[in-house]
């Protein structure tokens, strides 16, 4: 294989949702991609793909997708996109949902930011985190998700400061995508189908998002296009959070 | 069923004693409120408004001098502030709260809707500002800063549905309050926004019969139970909620507070739209 002229990128928790959709569009854009995540390598994965079973939230399994994805070539992109949410309040959140959240949400961004940061400072490189409207509006009932992502906006700017002009770091925040974890909160409606026709009404779009709408912000955010964009935070939600939270016409 | 802020009177803590305050709008729902509430703290207050009449019948006990101002009207703003300067050589606080809503997407909004949106909410706060600044100049002294308090809006940072002009404007004086801050805080004039949310005003109620309900019709008082279950808080605000936040940046307790957007808004624009889940 000839990588002289191929990017190598790395999305963390590739394996479904939203993190499956970039995979496949970086891979289509030409880079070479390396995706990770806790389970056993997705069925269905383009035989190119490669795939690292790593947690990102313990710093020995980072450097070890790092190392796998260096050995062809310098990594030039890194999507940090693997998350989880718990849907409880603080009082009812527990220790372990805080480190769950914590840990993979926030902990793993730093660990892979980390681990690259040296390979891109000299090679240069883009860095794409996954945030959220979340960490700028709060959900309710998600209090530890919505302040993870709240860590991940800050810490993207801290890194486009501290690691320009080398590195471009940005931020994608999805507001509500379909995906498993989006249909999960639809699950806990009394009347999911009636939920899911008020939230759809509550777009602009009139729709909600998919994978494929992050995916086409982040290949744009890693692209030459995107040269002189860093420590940014770009939300894509359909116009949801442009639009006041209450809607008298939908009460 | 918990009290609503109104039936609950604000402290009086003479806060202004001594100073010199003209609020424009001063008739009008929140301008009211804030007048009121600037004589009860204990300073000389003009209300400055278009009508006397305004939007709210007069109270017997008003305390505030009326004053005729068209906000729109660089001849009127000069005269009012001459007038001002004459009675009382200074001016301690300029709240600029006059508005006007227009409840219409931009594709049905005529040119002169749009113009005169831009006139009373923007312009009106550039003149009203620019004339006051030697009166405003004139209270600063001996490191008391003298304060101007713009009315934006949490419409100026996301969009209710039908109020595109109007909102705007709000953007346009947010921003604005942040450049009068940068170019007049050296002189020791504070300059901030408050933007309120839904607060109960003729204003409020002429939106939910409007575009506020989706072209359903209603009244705040068929809405109001479900617009309060909105509110992180339950209950959206009274003008006496403004005038709380308008008497504390007006006194010299706000005295390191300049170039910020204040929204108050009872946690609304703090939430993700809240569907029915």
């Amino acid at each position: 294989m000839d990588n002289d002229f191929q990017k190598v990128a790395i999305v963390t928790g590739g394996g479904r949702g939203i993190g499956a959709a970039i995979v496949r569009r970086l891979r289509e854009d030409g880079a070479l991609v390396v995706a990770c995540g806790r389970s056993a390598r997705p069925e269905g994965l383009d035989d190119d793909v490669v795939w690292v079973r790593a947690d990102v939230s313990w710093s020995g399994d980072a450097n070890r997708v790092i190392e796998t994805a260096s050995k062809y070539g310098p990594v030039s992109i890194l999507v940090n996109n693997a998350g989880v949410q718990v849907e409880k309040t603080v009082r009812d959140t527990t220790d372990e949902d805080w480190s769950n959240v914590i840990d993979i949400n926030c902990r793993g961004v730093f660990n892979m930011s980390r681990a690259v940061l040296p390979i891109m400072e000299k090679s240069g490189g883009s860095i794409v985190n996954l945030g959220s409207i979340s960490g700028h509006v709060a959900d309710p009932s998600m209090a530890i998700y919505n302040a993870s992502k709240g860590f991940v906006h800050s810490l993207t700017r801290s890194i486009a400061v501290d690691h320009g002009p080398a590195v471009r770091c940005n931020a994608v925040c999805p507001g509500w995508i379909m995906t498993a974890m989006a249909e999960s909160g639809f699950a806990l409606a009394e009347d999911p189908e009636k939920a899911k026709a008020d939230a759809i009404a509550r777009h602009p779009a009139r729709r909600f998002g998919t994978p494929s709408d992050i995916a086409n912000t982040v290949a744009w955010l890693v692209s030459d296009q995107a040269l002189f964009v860093t420590g940014q935070l770009f939300t894509i939600d359909g116009g949801l959070t442009a639009a006041s939270p209450l809607q008298p016409g939908l009460l | 069923m918990r009290s609503t802020p109104k039936e609950k009177k604000p402290s009086m803590t003479g806060k202004l004693e001594g100073k010199v305050a003209l609020v424009t709008g001063g008739r009008g729902g929140i301008g009211r409120a804030i007048c009121d509430r600037f004589i009860k703290e204990g300073a000389v207050v003009y209300a400055a408004d278009i009508s006397d009449a305004g939007s709210m019948t007069s109270v017997a006990d008003d305390r505030a001098k009326f004053i005729k101002l068209d906000v729109t009207s660089e001849e009127n703003a000069l005269s009012v502030m001459a007038t001002v300067m004459k009675e009382a050589g200074k001016l301690d606080v300029l709240v600029n709260a006059a508005g006007i809503e227009i409840e219409k997407t931009i594709e049905h909004t005529t040119l002169e809707e749009w113009n005169r949106s831009f006139a009373v909410n923007v312009t009106g706060t550039f003149l009203a500002s620019k004339h006051a600044l030697p009166l405003l100049r004139n209270a600063t002294t001996g490191g008391v800063t003298a304060s101007v308090i713009n009315f934006g809006s949490y419409d100026g940072f996301i969009a209710d549905p039908g109020l595109a002009a109007y909102c705007a404007t709000k953007g346009a004086v947010h921003a604005l309050t942040r450049a009068m801050a940068c170019d007049h805080g050296p002189e020791g004039i504070r300059v901030n926004a408050i933007c309120p949310g839904y607060i109960d005003t003729p204003m409020l109620q002429s939106f939910f019969a409007g575009a506020g309900s989706g072209g359903k019709g209603g009244t705040i008082d068929t809405l109001k139970e479900a617009v309060r279950n909105v509110h992180p808080i339950r209950n959206y605000g009274a003008p006496e909620d403004i005038a709380n936040l308008v008497n504390w940046l007006a006194s010299d307790e706000a005295r390191y507070a300049s170039g910020q957007l204040w929204v108050l808004d009872g946690g609304l624009s703090a939430q993700v739209q809240q569907m029915r889940l």
